[in-house]
């Protein structure tokens, strides 16, 4: 028919590339007062190229001519959505499915197939129709898959429908085209599982999806291994390692394809430079900070695991990892690992490589937690290198928050109680110097957070120093006094804590704030009990800390008296609260009457 | 005190709306909000609303100011919107914290006129300004403090970030200004021009320039500032000497004109959130968004499961991490939504009521990451177990038949007893946790005899002298009624004595203790002595005798009753606290003494 209509054929051929020119290209540039100027024009080519299909004449195969018919609807559909049109969109789209109705599905048409269910998809999604969405799209990922599997050959594309016959597509290019629609319709169906709340699914289609961009070539190296990144923290909340860790290595080496971060010296000299280099060190940076969360959570979801009921290592929970893993480890990842790989042949070695430096089965023993935390170290300071302290602040000190928590995991498998100490020491002096040059105005949810953690650093410090000391019958004036003042720093930060909860003028809030309720209660009841103590040969300084202790923990009985609603956030504690507050005073009035009998 | 107030006002029906005969389709009462639903738009469906409540819908909020009606007594007018928000910013300001007030709102819904106001009927603004003039101008006279107050004014368009008072023409294809935070002053912008105001006026006048400037683009639809977010900020130093000292205070007040569209977020490429609702984003651009919305924040609803910590390498958008101080800190923030009460902004009105409905969450507020109180708690139940105990002593004790005094007297040495102990936890730092331990165990009383310490205990009990040079711990074993088995640890019957040492038989003796008369029974073939005389018979114990079992294992012998009867025969008279609580045997326990020193 070409041959017939070369010369009619010819002008529809253009006024398609126009078309597509306008619609692809030109509107970019369309004034920010009228957006849609050149999709118009679009439009009316569009539509003039429809009218000239009609009138052709019927001597082309059935199949051929609408197919062509069904394309033009496809574009004006598109086009249509596109300029907010929803309902005109729709009508030209579904006149699209109607005229494939007489189509079998062929090399010819298997694109279009996809492809005008991907738009009806994103319309019934869009209209909150969800379910009809993914009945498009999953028609799609049949049609493909059977396509695939029952002839293969790579299709035409949409465009080649109104090209010359000698302007055919090369079949790389056609390969190319029809795996992105199917590409496209495999996203879509993650965010329909997505808003389905399907995630698990929604995540496996993600996975898919950067597969495939990695598969097909079509992917920006940063923006992947961002997104490859991104994907890794999902599995790390299903407990995927393994998963994870293969996303945070891919993301690694595809990083590394965007090449070499400019050097300072050209950073000054080029605009261009200076971008390119603040970009790649920062989403190096992310990455890097993406895999910090996997070190910790595996060492986390690890201690979590093996820990008895005081928090301490259990003995038998160890073993008892220690055999499951032995015996899941080899078949699970063998299953799991042939599903989820990425890469091309040239950067599937140096995942491998990079996946093999980090363990992403639980440690159960200090040398393998040891392994992953100073994987994790590592990456800290890669992070702190982008995420300094001045310009990034909250940033910078999230990682330091990290970089204390890594300690923190790491000090629950160390069974030497004076290393597991110095482990918190370590803790303590990355999180005290920041939080005192911190403006509290500024950054007061940080600043809370990092006085809050400190305070439970100086009381888990406090707990090792006399638990080192009974061991060793050492406990002398010395340590006494050190113990001493490890209890009132950690007093110090639950206070300072405390004072950031006060009014301007001093004053405490009748009523405390969501977010601060349970952590202000129970910072109350940690300094009442660190309060009791204290140790103190005076008599006198002693009955100062215990009425101290007193008051604190009448102050949580009070407050959960007059707000009865607060109660559920602190339970235990308050329980525990409303005991001593009927006990000490007895053990007050002795040490009263002592004192008494003594003078 | 950090707080967000969210209020919505409704003006009048204005000229237009009337002449297409609009209809009121907004009801306030109380705080409550409600809007009627159209059934045009329901029947249509329009996308993201869903088909919820035919009928009515009913919004909460802090405030809902109805001014439809200048005529009607329920009329809110701008002085009352200005007490009711305004007041509280100011204090805030003067207090030294940072205040916030956003306007959402259609164009043509009231903002402007609830925001600045007409001459003669001022809006929030010029009251704010004001007040703070006034308040300045009062303090300054009285030489308390002297005030500096500087403003800038931005406009966030497309996550760039452009100086709307500079006077330099901003860089050609440059990314906007670049936000950083600053350890003591905060987030700011860099190289973001100040200016110096001195009344309102000149306020006035720069919000007028930086109007002028502000991007403009209209598309039909889309009005002048609805892609763009603009922030008047207020500096405002206050100095003053404090003691001598001098002394500076700085707050910050942000006005915030929000973008009218939620489109502005859903365009930009980083920053932004997925759109509400089912809407499927078209481009591959955005899978980052997808992926990060797995990981999303699912993790919180578990009460007691812990929420991993990740990493989302998206960065907030430019507006929250400017506003991060007053989003999350110290400091007042207030949202006014204004609405338009005419059925034909019907889907305008409803999504701004359900934007303002959000609002309060919109604030991310991480709260301080509490550590689990286990063993804080386990610690604590401890020794509210040892107070009971204690307690309940007391209540025998004064329940017992006896006279008053008598009571009174076990009181009253009980408290002696209590003051020599504490003395001694002084002194006995060597032995500390251990002898604290035996302390609370309360079968054993120390007591201070000159500058030694007598061990007192009401059961017959053998005292081990050990022979080992190092040793410093003393032994004590209570013979309970009945038989009391010594051997060494491999013996299968379990002794309840466990020796070690050379010429020990796995069971070598037992001490049989009847009616208070205890008989040493050495089993056959052990080598016993009583008083340095061998024996293999049984042979009864008297107070003070020293018994050596195989070579090395030397016990006293002491009787309590035995020697009180001895004592009273010798006139002397008793002393010290006698336990009615009985224990087998104390023996050195390390490990379960650990951390008890609070008592």
């Amino acid at each position: 028919m070409a041959s017939t209509y070369s010369h009619e054929w010819r002008a529809v051929c253009d006024k398609f590339n126009n078309a597509q020119d306008l619609s692809e290209v030109e509107s970019r540039k369309d004034p920010e007062n009228d957006p849609f100027r050149s999709k118009y024009k679009a439009r009316e080519l569009l539509r003039e190229i429809y009218c000239s299909l009609k009138n052709f004449d019927v001597d082309s195969p059935a199949g051929s001519r609408a197919a062509k018919l069904g394309a033009v609807e496809y574009y004006l559909g598109v086009n249509h959505v596109e300029t907010e049109e929803l309902s005109a969109g729709e009508e030209h789209l579904m006149n699209c499915m109607t005229l494939l109705e007489k189509c079998s599905i062929s090399p010819e048409n298997v694109s279009l197939f996809i492809q005008v269910r991907n738009q009806l998809g994103i319309l019934w999604a869009g209209r909150d129709e969800i379910e009809k969405a993914q009945g498009f799209l999953e028609t799609a990922e049949a049609m493909y898959i059977r396509y695939m599997k029952e002839d293969g050959q790579p299709p035409m594309d949409l465009t080649e429908f109104f090209v010359a016959e000698e302007e055919a597509l090369p079949q790389q290019e056609r390969t190319k085209r029809f795996e992105m629609a199917y590409t496209h319709t495999l996203y879509y169906l993650a965010q329909v599982y997505k808003n389905l709340e399907q995630y698990e699914k929604a995540g496996g289609y993600c996975h898919s999806t950067l597969q495939r961009q990695l598969e097909f070539n079509q992917f920006l190296p940063l923006e992947w291994a961002i997104n490859a990144a991104t994907l890794s923290q999902y599995y790390i909340t299903k407990t995927l390692y393994m998963e994870g860790r293969h996303c945070l290595s891919a993301a690694s080496v595809i990083a590394d394809l965007a090449g070499e971060v400019p050097s300072e010296a050209a950073a000054q000299e080029s605009e261009a430079e200076a971008e390119k280099r603040d970009q790649l060190r920062q989403k190096r940076a992310e990455i890097a900070r993406c895999w910090i969360k996997y070190c910790l959570n595996l060492l986390q979801d690890a201690k979590k695991l093996l820990e008895d009921n005081i928090g301490e290592l259990d003995m038998d929970r160890q073993a008892e990892l220690r055999a499951t893993r032995l015996k899941e480890e080899e078949e699970k990842e063998r299953g799991r690992k042939s599903a989820v790989l990425f890469g091309s042949s040239d950067t599937f070695d140096s995942i491998c490589g990079l996946e093999e430096k980090v363990s992403c089965v639980f440690p159960v023993d200090f040398e393998e937690a040891r392994a992953i935390f100073l994987v994790g170290q590592t990456y800290v300071n890669q992070a702190k290198e982008y995420f300094e302290m001045d310009g990034h602040v909250t940033d910078h000190i999230e990682i330091l928050q990290d970089h204390s928590a890594l300690f923190k995991a790491l000090a629950f498998f160390e069974e030497d109680l004076e290393r597991r100490c110095k482990m918190h020491k370590r803790r303590v002096d990355m999180m005290e110097p920041i939080c005192k040059d911190l403006n509290a105005q500024y950054y007061l949810l940080v600043c809370r957070q990092l006085q809050f953690e400190l305070a439970e650093t100086y009381y888990e410090m406090m707990d090792l120093k006399l638990a080192v000391a009974n061991k060793q019958d050492d406990l002398d004036a010395h340590t006494v006094k050190k113990f001493n003042h490890l209890c009132s720093s950690s007093t110090k930060f639950y206070q300072m804590f405390l004072d950031s909860v006060r009014s301007p003028e001093g004053k405490w809030p009748e009523k405390l704030e969501d977010e601060v309720l349970r952590p202000a209660l129970v910072a109350k009841f940690r300094v009442a009990r660190l309060h009791s103590r204290l140790i103190s040969s005076s008599k006198t300084i002693q009955l100062e800390n215990l009425n101290r202790s007193l008051e604190c923990y009448n102050f949580v009985v009070q407050y959960c008296k007059d707000n009865p609603e607060a109660k559920s956030a602190i339970e235990t504690e308050l329980e525990l609260s409303e005991e001593m507050v009927s006990l000490l005073p007895l053990k007050i009035n002795r040490l009263q009457a002592n004192l008494a009998s003594s003078n | 005190m950090a707080s967000v107030r969210v209020a919505v006002r409704v003006r009048p029906l204005i000229k237009r709306e009337k002449e297409v005969s609009a209809k009121v389709i907004i009801h306030m009462e109380g705080s409550t909000t409600s809007i009627d639903c159209n059934k045009k738009h329901l029947s249509k469906g329009t996308p993201g609303t869903g088909l919820k409540d035919r009928g009515r819908q009913s919004f909460s909020y802090d405030f809902s100011y109805d001014s439809t009606d200048v005529g009607s007594p329920n009329f809110v007018p701008q002085e009352k919107v200005f007490k009711d928000l305004g007041c509280d910013v100011l204090e805030a300001a003067f207090d030294g914290y940072n205040a916030c007030v956003f306007a959402y709102g259609q164009t043509g819904s009231g903002k402007s006129h609830t925001m600045m106001g007409s001459p003669g009927d001022f809006g929030l603004i010029p009251r704010i300004c004001e007040g703070l003039f006034c308040q300045i101008s009062e303090k300054s006279q009285g030489d308390v403090a002297s005030f500096r107050t500087e403003v800038s004014y931005l406009e966030i368009y497309n996550e760039h970030v452009q100086d709307l008072l500079t006077t330099k023409k901003s860089p050609e294809n440059g990314s906007g200004l670049k936000v950083r935070e600053h350890p003591k002053d905060g987030p700011y912008v860099e190289d973001l021009s100040k200016h110096l105001v001195q009344n309102y006026k000149d306020i006035e006048k720069l919000l007028h320039a930086g109007k002028a400037k502000r991007t403009t683009s209209s598309t039909g639809m889309n009005d002048v500032s609805s892609r763009s977010h603009a922030i008047f900020t207020i500096n405002f130093t206050q100095a003053r000497f404090d003691a001598e000292l001098p002394c500076e205070m700085v707050s910050k007040i942000h006005l915030v004109d929000l973008a009218g569209s939620e489109r502005a977020d859903a365009t930009c490429a980083t920053g932004a959130r997925l759109k509400e609702g089912a809407n499927i984003n078209k481009s591959l651009v955005t899978l980052g968004i997808v992926i990060s919305a797995l990981g999303g924040d699912r993790g919180g609803s578990h009460k007691g499961k812990r929420k991993k910590q990740l990493f989302i390498p998206y960065r907030d958008s430019v507006l929250t991490w400017l506003l991060k101080d007053s989003l999350g800190g110290n400091s007042k923030t207030i949202m006014i939504a204004t609405l338009s009460p005419a059925d034909v902004n019907y889907s305008e009105t409803l999504s701004t009521l359900h934007y303002a409905n959000r609002a309060k969450n919109i604030f991310n507020k991480p709260t301080v990451n509490e550590d689990s109180s286990v063993t804080v708690i386990r610690k604590l139940q401890e020794e509210i177990v040892r107070l009971k105990r204690l307690v309940e002593k007391n209540n025998q004790a004064l329940l017992s038949p006896q006279d008053l005094s008598k009571t009174l007297k076990v009181e009253e040495k009980l408290h002696k007893n209590e003051v020599k102990v504490l003395e001694l936890t002084r002194e006995w730092t060597n032995k500390w946790g251990e002898t604290q331990n035996i302390l609370k165990e309360e079968t054993v009383a120390l007591r201070k005899q000159g500058i030694g310490v007598v061990m007192d205990s009401k059961l017959p009990h053998l005292i081990g002298i050990d022979d080992d040079l190092l040793s410093t711990g003393t032994i004590l074993y209570h013979l309970k009624e009945g038989r009391t088995l010594v051997g060494r640890d491999e013996a299968s019957s379990n002794p309840d004595i466990v020796v070690h040492g050379a010429g020990l038989l796995e069971e070598h003796c037992v001490f049989e203790n009847r009616d208070g008369v205890v008989t040493l029974i050495p089993q056959t073939g052990a080598l016993c002595s009583v008083n340095r005389l061998e024996t293999t018979q049984p042979c009864q114990l008297t107070q003070g005798a020293v018994i050596q079992l195989g070579r090395g294992t030397i016990f006293r012998f002491n009787h309590p009753k035995e020697a009180a009867h001895l004592r009273e025969q010798r006139k002397c008279c008793a002393v010290g606290y006698i336990s009615n609580k009985e224990k087998t045997h104390l023996q050195r326990n390390a490990s379960s003494t650990s951390s008890k020193l609070s008592l």
